[in-house]
């Protein structure tokens, strides 16, 4: 592990920026990562969280799901939405949400209010991008835990451990991309529909934990890559990248940790 | 809850294989999300049965679904390339594969099984008792 990378060639090292749990973030961490959402909820140009919101599902559809590309692309999405938050409140990452140890969605994606604002995390308006609503579009997001019947809740400590025994990369994908879609098909609402999940700020913290679990996946199978033939495929995104650019979190400035701590130094 | 069951798939002698999975082939994924929970000889599962390895519980998957089309008429229906040089991405409701590994679960079975038959249970938010599962075929791979 480290805390620096080089971003270029020739460059001089930078430090990387840490990704934490949702449950460890300071009450001022969590107050930053809100005000960078709701900043970004208020744009309705290219820097705001509805166009990024709009290349999952509605309207642009970019989103890979039950492929190899599953897991790079949704890596790509969340490194360009993170720095678009970073825009607003600089040094934001986006928290993780792990479902498997959590019994339920955190409190401060839940809570209908948060430091006496309403909680942008709870609920967001679809605001489809550039793009006329129709009748019968849901124009807000919405959580219904246990919506569909017989579907097991979390925690999926069971799910969790499973993927990571896998030994290749098409089996990780695979048994990952399977508890992924278990935690959208059990939120319910418009978090189990591809086409709105990503209007719920909820899905960024789902999903930095499906990323969290390639990363750790990763550290413990060095070399165990996507298929060659898609490495150089261009993900669709804006901009576009490889997906061999998607495999080294410290090529992308992050990492993850469950605790960080620092100090000042002698100087 | 709808209920499927197949017809009989041959099981191969229990020492000849390590790993066992059910591949679930061409799953369509254009309606509402699901869950499917998995029995092996056990048509009579219901939404009751416990899911044990006592009465052959598999496993279960989910699919993360896209639910109502949204855009004009035959904005999901999945178009043929228009040329050999179409490089479009594919689209994105071209029906996946499914895997389930029921490793466990068939060797479990008692020595000698020399086939089985799979009953899926599917769930919507709808309730619907047919269509929550749509598939083309169903495969047992063994891997010694």
């Amino acid at each position: 592990m480290s805390i620096t990378a080089r971003p270029a060639p020739n460059a001089a090292p930078a430090r990387l920026k840490v990704r934490k749990s949702i449950d460890s973030l300071s009450a001022q961490e969590l107050a930053d990562f809100r005000r960078a959402v709701k900043q970004a909820l208020a744009l309705n140009d290219k820097r705001g969280f509805d166009y990024f919101a709009s290349w999952h599902g509605v309207p642009f559809g970019w989103c890979q799901h039950h492929d190899p590309l599953f897991l790079p692309w949704h890596r790509a999405y969340l490194y360009w939405l993170e720095l678009a938050l970073q825009s607003e409140v600089p040094g934001v990452t986006l928290p993780w949400w792990d479902w498997s140890k959590d019994a339920t969605i955190p409190s401060a994606y839940s809570s209908a209010q948060a430091d006496g604002e309403v909680n942008v995390l709870a609920k967001a308006p679809i605001k489809a991008f550039n793009t006329t609503s129709k009748s019968g579009w849901p124009t807000e997001t919405s959580r219904a835990p246990g919506e569909v019947p017989q579907t097991p809740g979390p925690p999926y400590q069971q799910e969790w451990a499973y993927a990571m025994k896998a030994t290749t990369y098409s089996d990780f994908s695979q048994r990952i991309w399977t508890v992924h879609d278990t935690v959208h098909v059990w939120v319910g609402g418009t978090f189990a529909q591809v086409d709105w999940a990503a209007y719920d700020p909820l899905f960024f913290a789902h999903h930095a934990n499906v990323d969290r679990a390639w990363r750790i996946w990763q550290a413990a199978h060095p070399g165990a890559n996507p298929p060659a033939n898609i490495l150089d495929e261009s993900l669709q995104t804006d901009p576009a990248m490889k997906v061999q650019a998607t495999l080294d979190v410290h090529q992308l400035g992050y990492e993850y940790a469950g605790t960080q701590s620092t100090v000042p130094g002698s100087a | 809850m709808q209920r499927w069951t197949s017809q009989a798939l041959a099981v191969p002698p229990r020492a000849s294989w390590q790993r066992a999975d059910l591949e679930f082939e061409g799953v369509e994924h254009d309606g509402p999300s699901f869950v499917m929970h998995v029995f092996l000889n056990n048509p009579g599962a219901d939404e009751a049965t416990p899911r044990t390895p006592e009465q052959r519980y598999a496993g279960y998957l989910t699919v993360f679904a896209h639910g109502d089309c949204w855009g004009d008429v035959g904005h999901c229906d999945i178009p043929e390339p228009v040329s050999a040089f179409d490089r479009r991405p594919p689209h994105p409701l071209i029906p996946f594969d499914a895997t389930l590994e029921i490793t466990d679960s068939l060797g479990a079975l008692p020595d000698g099984t020399g086939e089985i038959t799979v009953t899926v249970l599917a769930f919507n938010k709808h309730g619907d008792d047919d269509g929550v599962l749509r598939f083309k075929e169903l495969t047992l791979l063994t891997y010694a």
